[in-house]
């Protein structure tokens, strides 16, 4: 359901998901029930009961679940630090 | 000052943050003319609240980011003028809050903080150095259904792949959000600005909106100072929902970077195809 690129890169080189902290979550499941792009997965039966099942649907940049997280348990890479890997990777597909 | 305000609480009674909130809007009544709207007892008491409601404007406490309060003003489609989230401000001003449901020194203080914030921040013009823009844009539509999606072709306005767009004027630069984005959230209830004078840098957080379905977190497309901010938002946010290029753009900035933010944005022809992509997959 989601794009297969992001500015040109494919998506699973750029590394851009939400970490979850498992000392913080209270599986709420808010975040599940927000994102439309199926990144979470809920898991009933198991002990660690929310993972990150699609981190390649992840919107770069968007950090919006993390923003109706009440416990504050979810967490994004440095948005810099992102935008320069992309940089680097549409500069090393045009020169290779 | 707050005066005159509908003060509508989280009182999450079994979080810390929830009974900040509730202590907040207790002490924003005690000294000024201000109602408080109880969450709980609006359930089965709305024709009084909603009176209240009509005649004040509303604060909105939230407790926390799950946004109960804010979730319930939407369902009862009140519009929101100002709203503070305890740990948010509690972030802001680097104090912990602890899991104690009786409130401690942190959370006193941190309520007194948030309170003078409150009673200052109107007195507190911000320097607003407004472009005088005029919009000569040109749209092409795509229609989905009963959805229609509009994108200016105009050359000047850049989009990133995160449904955001800046029409960039010289070394200034108009920035919103792109009705794709408008058209999932529907009815916009909510924004929260940017802070003026706040560098952001490409891809950063430039403000928010939120409706009844959501938030979503403006990505700015260029890297710059923020000048200005649309504060006709503030009190008619559903401008975005009527066209968020022109009356609903969200903030100015002066840009800092944009020959090298160009290589990551991409003009309308682009942006249309991939906007049309993300409708026929979200719509099946």
């Amino acid at each position: 359901m989601s794009l297969t690129t992001f500015m040109g890169v494919e998506r699973d080189k750029i590394d851009w998901s939400p970490t979850i902290d498992y000392t913080k979550c209270d599986y709420c499941m808010e975040c599940v029930n927000f994102c439309p792009h199926k990144v979470f997965e809920v898991r009933e039966n198991e002990e660690i009961k929310l993972i990150i099942r699609n981190p390649d649907n992840c919107v770069v940049f968007c950090r919006a679940c993390s923003k109706i997280c009440g416990p504050d348990a979810l967490s994004f890479p440095d948005k810099n630090a992102t935008t320069q890997r992309i940089k680097e990777i549409r500069k090393e597909e045009t020169n290779g | 000052m707050v005066e005159n305000y509908a003060i509508l609480p989280c009182n999450g009674l079994d979080k810390c943050a929830g009974v900040i909130s509730r202590e907040l809007a207790i002490k924003l009544c005690e000294n000024a003319h201000n109602e408080i709207i109880c969450p709980v007892y609006s359930r089965v008491a709305e024709k009084k609240y909603n009176k209240i409601a009509g005649e004040h404007s509303l604060l909105v406490i939230d407790g926390c980011q799950t946004r109960c309060a804010s979730k319930l003003a939407a369902e009862k489609n009140l519009k929101i003028s100002r709203k503070v989230t305890i740990t948010e401000e509690a972030k802001n001003h680097n104090i912990e809050l602890g899991n104690n449901l009786r409130l401690q020194e942190n959370e006193n203080g941190l309520i007194e903080i948030i309170l003078n914030g409150l009673n200052t921040e109107d007195k507190v013009t911000p320097f607003s150095d407004e472009i005088n823009v005029e919009y000569n844009f040109k749209y092409k539509t795509y229609q989905n259904g009963k959805f229609i999606f509009r994108v200016p072709e105009n050359p000047e306005v850049y989009f990133n792949e995160n449904d955001c767009w800046a029409y960039v004027i010289g070394n200034r630069a108009r920035i919103g959000v792109t009705d794709f984005v408008q058209q999932n959230l529907s009815d916009i209830l909510f924004f929260a600005p940017p802070e003026i004078g706040a560098e952001i840098d490409q891809f950063g957080e430039a403000g928010e909106i939120e409706s009844s379905k959501s938030v979503f977190e403006l990505i700015s497309p260029v890297s710059g100072k923020v000048i200005s901010i649309n504060e006709t938002l503030l009190q008619t946010p559903e401008l975005v929902n009527e066209n968020p290029y022109e009356l609903g753009w969200i903030a100015e900035l002066e840009l800092t970077g944009f020959e090298s933010d160009k290589e990551l944005l991409i003009g309308f022809g682009k942006y249309f195809e991939i906007m049309k992509k993300k409708v026929e997959d979200l719509n099946g």
